[in-house]
C-alpha cells in the first residue's frame, strides 16, 4: 500500500489550470522524481500535498487513509515534510534552534537547550546529516542550509520527503552527498519526492519517473528502460538538442575591459582580489568556479551594483568604473542576475512592467517621464511570445509565474533590450531540458551578432558548451584560462578547487605517469 | 559648584528619568522582536497617563476612605487599561488589517493627542494641567537616616540611588531582567524572534503568526501604560497635555540602540535618562555661565539624532519588521 497517494487533484488559478485531475502515488522506500517544463504544475502539486495551497477538487490519502491537510501542520502531523527551494530557515538562529522550532523540549515554557542540542546531534547521526547544531544558519553554505532542512522535517518525523529542486543550488559534490543521504534515508523506509530538471540527476538517483505536461501527468517511466534523451522527449514532446552545436567565434574588437579589479563583499572582506579581464565583440567568456568566491561581487562592480575599492573598468574604451547603473545600462549593459526574486523582479509588479524596467526611463517606453502604456503593453506581448513564458497574459504579477518562467521573464527582458554587452549569472538556473536549449542558442546567437557575452556558471557543462574561453576563479582571483577546445572537465574541476597547475597537469598526465 | 551638579542625587534623578523611557523601549523592544513596528508608543504613554490620572483624580475625591487611599493604585490600573486598549487597536490596524505599520502609528499619536486634549476640556473645563491627585504613591523603601560622619554620607548614596523610588521604577528593572531572560530562554521568546525574522518559517512549523504579533503588541501596551502612570501619578502628580514629549520617539532609539534586547534598551534608556537630568542640574547655572535654557532642553532630543547615527547601519534588526504577514 502507498504511504502517499494523491487522487484526481484539480488545482486552477486565474486563467491557468496548474493541475487537472492528477494522480500518483508514492512508496515508501522509493524516490520518484517529479519530470516536467517550466509551468507544468510540479510545485503547485508538491503544495497542494504540503497543504501550502488547496486543491479545488480531489483527495490527499495516506496510509490509504484520507486526510485533510489545511496547513503545513497538518502535513507535518501525517508525516508529510518539504524542503522548499526558497529555504524557510530564521538566519540568526542557530541549527539547533532552527530544527526544534515549535517543538521545543522543555518543561514550563522553558527551553532545555542541552536536550535540544542532544536531539539534534542523534538524528544527524542517525542520518548521516553532519552539522553543526550551534552554527550559525547565516555563516553556513547553501548545501549545510539544505541539510538543516531536511533535518527539520526528521524531527518532525516525516516519513514522507519532499524536494522541490534541492540541487539547483548546489555544488556536484553537494549534489552527490545528498543523492547518498537520499538513498539511506528511502533504505530506512522514508519515501520521497524529488524534483528536478537534471535529467542526469534523475537517471543516476530516481526509482520511478513521473513527468507531467500542462497540469498533468502524461507519463511515468523508469530510468533502466530510458536515457536523457527518452525523459527530454517524455517531456517536451519533441527531440530536445541537449548540446547545442556552436560555430567558431570570430572575434572582434575589445569591449570590455577589466583592470586589476578590487572588490569587497558585504563584510567589507576582499572578494576580488586583482583581477583583470577582456571580452571582445563576437566572444562568450565563461567563469567556472565554486559558487562564493568573488563571481557574483565581480558581477556586480561590472553592471554597477557595487562599488569597486580599486581598479577600472571600462566599456568600448569609455571608462565606467563607477558610473551609476542607469548609465551602463545606457551604454549598452544588459545584466541576468543570478538571484532572479531578490535582484531580476520585481515580484509584485506584473508582467509588462517588469518586461521594461531599465527601459521605463528611455523612449519609446518613455518621453519626458511618461510611460506609455500601449508601447509597454506592446513590447510585453512581444518578449513573452518571443522567449516562451508560459502565463494567461501580461496582467499577471510576477511572483505567481513558475521558477523556470521567472527566469525566461528575466532573459526576455535583458536579451530583448538588444545589449553590447551580457552579463549573465547562472543564465539557466531552474529552466527545463527545452528551454535550456533556447537560451542557450540564444546567447549563441548574441555572440554571433557581434555582441560580448561574460557567462558566470556553477554548472561546468554550460561553461564548456558555450564559451569560447574559460576563467576559473579561486578565491577572488582568476587561476587559470582556457582557450575552448584544450578546457577538460577534470582539471577545470581541480582549478575551481584551489589546485595548482602543477597537479593539474599530474592529473591529466596521471593516468600514464601514476 | 561640581558637587551641586554630581551628587547622588543626579543618579537617582537619571534612573526615574530613564524609567518611563525603558518601560517604552522595553515594549518597543517585543513589538519590534514580532515583527511590529510600534510608532504608537508615544500616543499609547499619553493615553495611559492621561486616564490614570482621570482615575485618581476621581477615585480620590470621593468620601469612602478605602477608594481614596487606593486611588493612585486604581489609577495605574487604568493607565494600564487604557494603554493597552490603545495598543490594541494598532494591532488591529497593523496585523490584521495589515495596514502600514507607521502609518497606524502616526494615526494613534495624533488620536491621543486630540483625545487627551478633547478630555481635558470636557472634563475639566479648561487645557493644560490637572488638579493635582490628592494621593502620591510612596517610595517602596523608607530606611531611617543615620546621622553624620562618612558611613552617613556612603549611606545616603547607597539610600538615594538603590533605596529611594517609587514601585514603577522597580518595576521597569525587573521587566528588564525578566524580558531578557524570557526573550532568549523560553518557548515564547524563540517563537517571538522567529516571528520578526521569517514569519513563514515560523508558520510552517506550526507557530501562529498574528496571535504572536497581537500577543507582543499587547505586552507593549502593558508597558506603556507603566511608562505613562509612572509620568504623570508617580513623577509630576498632575497631567500636562502632550507631557510625553517624545519620549515614545526617543525609546524606539533606546531600543535600537539597545540592540533589540530588554536590558540594552534599559542601559540605552539610562544613558537618556542621565542626559535630562544632567540638563535639568544645568539649569540652574543657567544664569551663571549665560546660554539659554532651550540649548538644555535640546540635550536630550540632540544625544538621540548622534546615537541613531552612529549605531544605525551597524546595528542589525529583525529581518522582517514593518512587514504585514498575508497567509499564500
Ligand atoms: N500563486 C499563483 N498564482 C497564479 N498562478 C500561479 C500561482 N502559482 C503557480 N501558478 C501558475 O501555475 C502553473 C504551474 O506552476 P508551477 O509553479 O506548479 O510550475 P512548475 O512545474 O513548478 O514549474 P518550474 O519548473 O518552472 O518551477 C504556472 O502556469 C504558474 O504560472
Ligand atoms: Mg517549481
Amino acid at each position: 500500500m502507498s504511504v502517499l497517494a494523491l487522487r484526481e487533484i484539480t488545482k486552477t488559478f486565474p486563467g491557468v489550470v496548474a493541475n487537472e485531475r492528477v494522480s500518483m502515488s508514492l512508496d515508501a522506500g522509493e524516490i520518484v522524481a517529479l519530470l516536467g517544463e517550466n509551468g507544468a504544475g510540479k510545485s503547485t502539486l508538491m503544495n497542494v500535498a504540503y497543504g501550502l495551497l488547496a486543491a479545488d477538487s480531489g483527495e490527499v490519502l495516506v496510509d490509504g487513509e484520507p486526510v485533510r491537510i489545511r496547513s503545513p501542520r497538518d502535513a507535518i502531523a501525517v508525516g508529510i515534510g518539504m524542503v522548499h527551494q526558497h529555504f524557510m530557515l530564521v538566519q540568526p538562529f542557530t541549527v539547533t534552534e532552527n530544527i526544534v522550532l515549535g517543538q521545543e523540549p522543555g518543561r514550563f515554557g522553558v527551553i532545555d537547550f542541552a536536550e535540544a542540542r542532544k536531539r539534534v546531534r542523534e538524528i544527524s547521526e542517525r542520518n548521516g546529516l553532519e552539522v553543526d547544531p550551534d552554527a550559525r544558519i547565516a555563516d553556513l553554505s547553501v548545501g549545510m542550509q539544505q541539510r538543516v532542512e531536511i533535518l527539520k522535517a526528521l524531527y518532525r518525523g516525516a516519513r514522507i520527503l519532499i524536494l522541490d529542486e534541492p540541487t539547483a543550488v548546489l555544488t556536484p559534490q553537494e549534489v552527490r552527498e545528498l543523492f547518498e543521504v537520499l538513498r539511506a534515508l528511502v533504505d530506512s523506509g522514508l519515501a520521497i519526492v524529488l524534483i528536478t530538471h537534471k535529467l542526469d540527476e534523475v537517471m543516476l538517483a530516481a526509482d520511478r519517473v513521473i513527468v507531467m505536461r500542462d497540469g498533468r501527468v502524461v507519463g511515468e517511466t523508469t530510468p533502466s528502460v530510458t536515457d536523457e534523451r527518452g525523459l527530454a522527449r517524455l517531456m517536451v514532446g519533441r527531440d530536445v538538442v541537449l548540446r547545442v552545436e556552436r560555430g567558431s567565434p570570430h572575434p572582434g574588437d575589445v569591449l570590455l575591459e577589466v583592470d586589476d579589479l578590487v572588490v569587497d563583499d558585504e563584510r567589507g572582506l576582499q572578494a576580488v582580489r586583482g583581477v583583470g579581464l577582456k571580452v571582445r565583440g563576437g566572444e562568450i567568456v565563461g567563469i567556472a568556479g565554486v559558487d562564493g568566491n568573488g563571481q557574483r561581487e565581480l558581477v556586480e562592480a561590472i553592471v554597477g551594483l557595487r562599488r569597486p575599492k580599486s581598479g577600472r573598468i571600462s566599456l568600448k574604451g569609455r571608462e565606467i568604473t563607477h558610473a551609476p547603473v542607469r548609465e551602463t545600462i545606457a551604454a549598452g549593459v544588459s545584466h541576468v542576475p543570478e538571484d532572479r526574486q531578490r535582484r531580476g523582479l520585481v515580484l509584485q509588479f506584473d508582467l509588462a512592467e517588469n518586461l521594461i524596467l531599465g527601459d521605463h526611463a528611455r523612449p519609446p517606453v518613455a518621453t519626458f517621464g511618461v510611460v506609455h502604456r500601449k508601447v509597454v503593453e506592446d513590447i510585453a506581448e512581444r518578449r513573452i511570445r518571443d522567449y516562451d513564458v508560459r502565463t494567461p497574459s501580461w496582467r499577471v504579477l510576477a511572483g505567481n509565474l513558475s521558477g523556470g518562467n521567472q527566469q525566461k521573464l528575466v532573459l526576455a527582458r535583458e536579451l530583448g533590450r538588444d545589449p553590447e554587452l551580457l552579463v549573465t549569472a547562472q543564465p539557466t538556473r531552474g529552466l527545463d531540458v527545452g528551454a535550456i536549449e533556447f537560451v542557450h542558442r540564444r546567447i549563441l546567437a548574441e555572440r554571433d551578432e557581434g555582441k560580448a557575452v561574460l557567462m558566470v556558471s556553477m554548472e561546468l557543462d554550460e561553461v564548456m558548451a558555450l564559451s569560447d574561453r574559460i576563467l576559473v576563479m579561486y578565491r577572488g582571483e582568476f587561476v587559470a584560462e582556457f582557450a575552448a577546445g584544450e578546457a577538460d572537465a577534470e582539471r577545470i574541476g581541480l582549478f575551481m578547487t584551489g589546485g595548482t597547475t602543477r597537479e593539474a597537469e599530474a592529473a591529466v598526465a596521471g593516468g600514464g605517469a601514476g | 559648584m561640581l558637587s551641586e551638579v554630581i551628587n547622588p542625587e543626579l543618579f537617582a534623578s537619571a534612573i526615574r528619568m530613564a524609567t518611563p523611557l525603558a518601560l517604552a523601549a522595553i515594549g518597543g523592544t517585543i513589538c519590534e522582536r514580532s515583527g511590529v513596528v510600534n510608532i504608537a508608543l508615544e500616543g499609547i504613554m499619553l493615553i495611559g497617563a492621561f486616564f490614570g490620572v482621570v482615575v485618581a483624580l476621581a477615585a480620590g475625591s470621593t468620601h469612602i476612605s478605602w477608594l481614596v487611599a487606593a486611588s493612585p493604585w486604581l489609577g495605574i490600573l487604568a493607565a494600564v487599561v487604557a494603554s493597552v486598549l490603545m495598543a490594541g487597536l494598532h494591532a488591529f490596524a497593523s496585523i490584521t488589517l495589515r495596514m502600514d505599520q507607521v502609518v497606524s502609528g502616526t494615526a494613534i499619536n495624533l488620536l491621543a493627542l486630540g483625545l487627551t486634549g478633547f478630555l481635558m476640556v470636557t472634563l475639566y473645563g479648561h487645557p493644560g494641567t490637572t488638579d493635582p491627585i490628592p494621593v502620591a504613591i510612596n517610595a517602596v523603601f523608607n530606611f531611617p537616616t543615620p546621622a553624620g560622619g562618612l558611613l552617613a554620607t556612603a549611606w545616603s548614596w547607597i539610600d538615594q540611588i538603590v533605596f529611594s523610588y517609587t514601585p514603577i521604577v522597580y518595576a521597569a528593572m525587573i521587566a528588564a531582567v525578566v524580558g531578557q531572560w524570557a526573550l532568549f530562554h523560553t518557548r515564547w521568546g524563540l517563537h517571538l524572534r522567529a516571528l520578526g525574522e521569517h514569519p513563514r518559517a515560523a508558520d510552517t512549523v506550526g507557530i501562529r503568526v498574528l496571535r504572536g504579533r497581537y500577543v507582543a503588541v499587547l505586552i507593549s501596551g502593558v508597558l506603556g501604560g507603566l511608562a505613562g502612570a509612572n509620568l504623570s501619578i508617580e513623577q509630576v502628580g498632575s497631567f500636562n497635555e502632550n507631557m510625553t514629549a517624545g519620549r515614545g520617539f526617543i525609546a524606539l532609539a533606546a531600543n535600537i540602540f539597545g540592540r533589540w534586547t530588554p536590558i540594552g534598551s534599559y542601559l540605552a534608556s539610562l544613558l537618556f535618562g542621565f542626559a535630562d537630568a544632567l540638563q535639568i542640574k544645568l539649569q540652574a547655572f543657567q544664569s551663571v555661565v549665560q546660554i539659554p535654557v532651550q540649548f538644555f532642553l535640546m540635550l536630550p532630543y540632540v544625544l538621540t539624532v548622534v546615537v541613531l547615527a552612529g549605531v544605525m547601519g551597524r546595528a542589525v534588526a529583525p529581518a522582517e519588521v514593518g512587514k504585514p504577514y498575508e497567509k499564500e
